[in-house]
């Protein structure tokens, strides 16, 4: 798959954050990056079109960024989905839980272009994704 | 957008943390016993304000954010009216202070702040201390070792 043609899926509360997160992405060649504020819209999202990769931030509503992790591992067809998580939660207990759950990537805010885009091409490249 | 328009926006979107935020802290000064479980409300929008603030350069907005999000896990903890005091009284302080300098973000820190910061970490060792918290090598290791 060509990297531009790679789904990517941003779930972020703050406006200002996911504005950026696009930004950085759209400028390292993902041209198709969609995004949402609540993990409900990410979870009807999910359902309605098929994305590559999903990069989520801990605490959104109304529930969390673990919750949305959880709901796709299990999920009879997403559950294979990428997913990365994007947060300042850096507290040692929280970060070994997502990694329990599945998680594939975990990135602590701030976060730079270049650490956004090595990272995806890292974690995609991994999955065999492009 | 560039960093200074996301900055502005950030600003904006702070209008309603801040009013969700001191809302909540009146919540729990009205009823320290019943609404001590609100300090998770508090904590989650310094969470916000923390991770966005680093984000966008603004890392002594995001340090004292860190530090009232933490003491804001303690409140939700506090097994006195004595702590849930104490743990309001500085976040009280600490809201404030974010106000101010996500207004003046282009003032360098002041000696009142470095006041502000040093009296929260007082408050939060006082309480027990901080979650441990993991590097970026840490992650990786860890997700290394799964």
């Amino acid at each position: 798959m060509k990297q531009e043609d790679v789904r990517i899926l941003v779930v972020d509360d703050v406006n200002s954050m996911r504005v950026q997160i696009k930004d950085m992405l759209r400028k390292a060649g993902f041209k198709n990056v969609h995004s949402v504020s609540t993990t409900q819209e990410a979870k009807r999202q999910l359902e309605i079109e098929k994305f590559d990769l999903v990069m989520s931030d801990w605490r959104i509503e109304p529930t969390d960024g673990l919750d949305l992790l959880k709901y796709i591992r299990i999920h009879p067809e997403q559950n294979k989905l990428t997913f990365i998580m994007v947060t300042a939660e850096d507290a040692k207990d929280l970060v070994i839980q997502a990694i329990k759950a599945g998680v594939d990537d975990y990135v602590v805010k701030p976060v730079s272009p270049v650490q956004i885009q090595a990272k995806v091409i890292e974690v995609l490249t991994k999955k065999g994704l492009i | 957008m560039n960093m200074a328009g996301s900055i502005e926006e950030f600003v904006d979107e702070l209008g309603g943390f801040a009013e969700t935020a001191e809302r909540t802290l009146s919540a729990i000064e009205k009823d320290q016993d019943g609404a001590k479980g609100m300090f998770s409300v508090f904590s989650d929008r310094m969470f916000a304000i923390k991770g966005t603030a680093r984000q966008l350069g603004l890392p002594h907005v995001a340090r004292i954010a860190e530090l009232a999000e933490e003491i804001a896990v303690k409140g939700t903890h506090a097994g006195t009216r004595a702590v849930v005091r104490k743990c309001t009284g500085c976040l009280w302080d600490a809201l404030t202070t974010i106000k101010v300098l996500l207004v003046n973000r282009d003032k360098e820190t002041t000696e009142e702040q470095e006041i502000l910061v040093n009296r929260m970490k007082k408050t939060l060792d006082a309480l027990g201390g901080g979650r441990e918290r993991v590097s970026t090598d840490d992650i990786a290791a860890l997700l290394k070792n799964r």
